[in-house]
């Protein structure tokens, strides 16, 4: 009798709870973004990376003062879910952001596939969405009016790994066309998009892929692929695969003590190889959106190196690009609403359209489907235990070393 | 009021919540449309896994090949659907559909998704269901597992990248409206039909099958083909179900939204063992308080929903190993009579909805 009455209570509780937050609004004075970030599942460090992004620009900006929009000042607040790493459960609580909890601004998600499930619901809904983790090509083709990202799309991640390459090809003996590389890349929407871009670069430089595997989702076995590259002996192995693939990647090159020119790969400085790895992660060509070495400033943060110190002191770890691109996107909502002079989601989404403004991340300026369109890719490598801007030569810290001294 | 009148007002009730709340609560509809899919999952699960007594995790199998045969078909009718895949890769080419291809896909595209479905259950059920008690359940886990890396890697449905259905056209309207009533109206079908099915001497050749194989086969049943049978229905109901669900994500990963057996796999058998297997009302009802919980748990215990999930499944079991309506049964056995789902169990439903 007690277990079915306590059941009884419990599931009227239950019951009744998500009712009691259907009224919740905004109130005057604040402006309340919406965001379904990884806290769990498969992007949870990188989840972690947005939000913590996110939650810097609202504390920075609301400690300046807030937004001010037409005459009156606002701060900033923004209401979190989790997402757990499934598109389906994104395009939910998106829905229930904008339908439930009254969010008439969004912030984006974690990775390319839950932009891709989210976008279609903030489009029907009118609802602009300012993204910085969805890098592939396929969000921006869709003709939506609502999307718009602060990030390169992924495309360009390791343009600069194959320019490299190709242009010290006489380092390694061979003409750019004689280059073979080995490709490994997870089976999810952003690693397969970077391999697109990837294949039209070598397509451009004649280079051959002797290896093109596609590797499973939670990366954490590449021992067929790296068992190929040491027979095939190519010159060059690209890897993506998230955080985790990076991880893993590094771990078995050097388990397996496997010897090839260059590695390049994305989701480096987010998966901390140096702190993991030490020395097994030298030399590695890391695709960033942004580097804290880098000359660009703003009047909020100050500039890229200010901004690494404050997210340092905050968090207690270096800021990997994942955090700058989201504190960015925080940033262009704020510049907006000052400019659409009210809070109506017509006229921001407008005014977002208009965006021109520099950052500590870099400038940022959408085109017409909405992807950030000023800012180039990065490449950095690890020297001597630390990332170095080594692509383009516009912003390099430093020569490239291509290929790695063979030991 | 007579007893045999009490049920028909009874499902008149539910009738008319299902059809008034998304009126009433517009901003819920999306939720409520999967509740009523839940409902089918559940549903269909109990038709093999508590009537029959056949363990499976591989339903879900069955979800995204309706899922996927669904969003080909309504692509398929009018365009390349390689082309319409590759576009992920950058190309400029935007494709629309106006409101009459994309009902005519859709009206087209659910039935084909049922249908294979239904086929898959056939070929894969003549296959693993000659198997049995733990053996059947881990070979189903492993089909859905294999499914999932299959459309993982299959090109033509767009591999890792997943597939994004239709646009729908602006004329549609509220989109989460109508695929609410769409899955109102699948839930209500399979129930029905259901409880038709198991009115009939069907019924009681899976249930034999469930309480004792050997004997059933000695009996003269043929087992491996009513067994089939049974998940070629629970397959077909599924497909559509996978259909509809597709639609409403609107953007399908392959394993995490199809073929998604640690989600959508796993709360099948969670619902319809919380409900209570083997019984009619047992699967809705589970269904019904499962959403609630997981709805709840995701706004109150950020990040900690699964652990919060993680518990219920251990509440469960330990308290409730019969589930809601096996407890009931034992509780309350006059409540069942001689009927074997009686009409109380209509007014708890009713109860929870109008919470």
């Amino acid at each position: 009798m007690l277990h079915y009455r306590t059941f009884m209570i419990a599931a009227v509780a239950a019951a009744s709870l998500p009712f009691a937050a259907a009224n919740a609004q905004s109130d005057g004075s604040i402006i309340t973004l919406g965001a379904a970030v990884s806290l769990t599942g498969k992007y949870t460090t990188n989840g972690e990376h947005t939000k913590r992004g996110y939650d810097l620009a609202v504390k920075k900006i609301n400690e300046a003062g807030g937004v001010t929009v037409g005459d009156e000042t606002y701060k900033i607040e923004i209401k979190y879910y989790d997402d757990e790493s499934t598109p389906a459960r994104g395009a939910e609580l998106a829905e229930r952001l904008i339908q439930q909890d009254g969010i008439k601004f969004m912030l984006g998600p974690y990775s390319s596939g839950m932009t891709k499930a989210i976008a279609p619901v903030t489009e029907e809904h009118g609802v602009p969405m300012v993204e910085a983790n969805g890098a592939s090509r396929s969000l921006f083709t869709n003709n939506w009016k609502y999307l718009f990202a602060t990030l390169s799309t992924s495309e360009q991640y390791l343009t600069g790994a194959i320019t490299l390459v190709a242009k010290n090809a006489d380092d390694l003996g061979k003409e750019p066309e004689e280059i073979k590389v080995a490709m490994a890349f997870e089976n999810d929407p952003f690693s397969q998009d970077v391999r697109e871009g990837v294949l039209d670069d070598m397509k451009e430089y004649g280079m051959e892929a002797v290896i093109d595997d596609q590797l499973p989702r939670e990366l954490n076995d590449m021992t067929a692929t790296l068992t190929k590259v040491k027979a095939l002996k190519p010159d060059l192995l690209i890897v993506s695969g998230h955080s985790k693939g990076a991880a893993t990647a590094i771990r078995q090159i050097n388990e397996l003590k496997v010897n090839f020119p260059v590695l390049a790969m994305t989701h480096c400085d987010s998966a901390d190889i140096i702190g993991k790895f030490g020395d097994g992660a030298e030399h590695t060509l890391c695709a960033t959106q942004w580097a804290p070495t880098m000359s660009y400033s703003d009047e909020l943060f100050g500039s890229a190196q200010d901004f690494a110190k404050l997210f340092e002191e905050t968090y207690g770890y270096a800021p990997p690009y994942q955090a700058a691109e989201s504190a960015a996107a925080v940033q262009v909502y704020a510049d907006a609403f000052e400019r659409a002079g009210e809070l109506d989601s017509k006229k921001v989404r407008d005014a977002l359209a208009a965006t021109d403004m520099m950052t500590f991340y870099g400038p940022i300026k959408f085109d017409q489907a909405g992807k950030n369109i000023a800012k180039p890719m990065a490449l950095y490598q690890v020297l001597d235990g630390e990332y170095k801007v080594v692509w383009p030569s516009g912003v390099a810290d430093t020569e490239a070393v291509v290929p790695r001294p063979s030991t | 009021m007579s007893k045999s009148r009490r049920p028909l007002l009874g499902h008149l009730a539910i009738l008319a919540i299902g059809i008034a709340a998304p009126l009433v609560f517009p901003a819920w509809q999306s939720q409520m449309a999967e509740l009523w899919l839940f409902i089918v999952f559940a549903l269909t699960w109990d038709l093999v896994g508590g009537q029959m007594g056949y363990n499976s995790f591989g339903n879900v199998v069955f979800l995204g090949v309706g899922m996927y045969a669904c969003v080909v078909t309504q692509v398929g009718l009018f365009y390349q659907v390689s082309a319409y895949n590759d576009a992920r890769g950058g190309g400029a080419t935007i494709f629309t559909f106006d409101p009459r291809q994309y009902f005519e896909g859709l009206a087209i595209g659910l039935p084909v998704g049922a249908v294979l479905a239904a086929l898959t259950a056939a070929f894969l059920g003549s296959l693993v269901l000659g198997m049995r008690g733990h053996y059947f359940a881990i070979c189903t886990l492993g089909l859905g597992v294999a499914a999932g890396e299959l459309a993982n890697g299959w090109e033509w449905i767009g591999a890792g990248s997943g597939m994004v259905p239709p646009n729908p056209p602006g004329a549609i309207g509220d989109l989460s409206r109508f695929y609410y009533y769409l899955a109102f109206a699948l839930a209500i079908v399979t129930f029905l039909g259901l409880r038709w099915l198991y009115t009939t001497r069907f019924r009681f050749a899976i249930n034999a099958i469930r309480d004792n194989e050997d004997k059933a086969e000695a009996m003269g049943l043929r087992t491996t083909q009513i067994k089939t049978t049974a998940w070629v229905i629970a397959a077909f109901f599924l497909g559509i179900a996978g259909g509809i669900l597709g639609n409403l994500k609107r953007f399908i990963d392959p394993i995490d939204t199809a073929f998604a057996g640690a989600t959508f796999g796993v709360w099948m058998v969670l619902m319809a063992v919380l409900g209570g297997k083997g019984t009619l009302w047992g699967p809705v009802i589970g269904a019904i308080l499962f959403q609630v919980f997981k709805e709840a748990s995701w706004t109150y215990l950020l990040g900690w929903q699964r652990v919060a999930l993680g518990l219920l499944i251990v509440l469960i079991v330990v308290f409730f190993p019969q589930g809601i309506m096996g407890f009931l049964r034992e509780r309350f056995p006059a409540w069942f009579g001689h009927r074997v789902e009686g009409v109380k169990d209509m007014d708890a439903v009713e109860e929870t909805k109008a919470r």
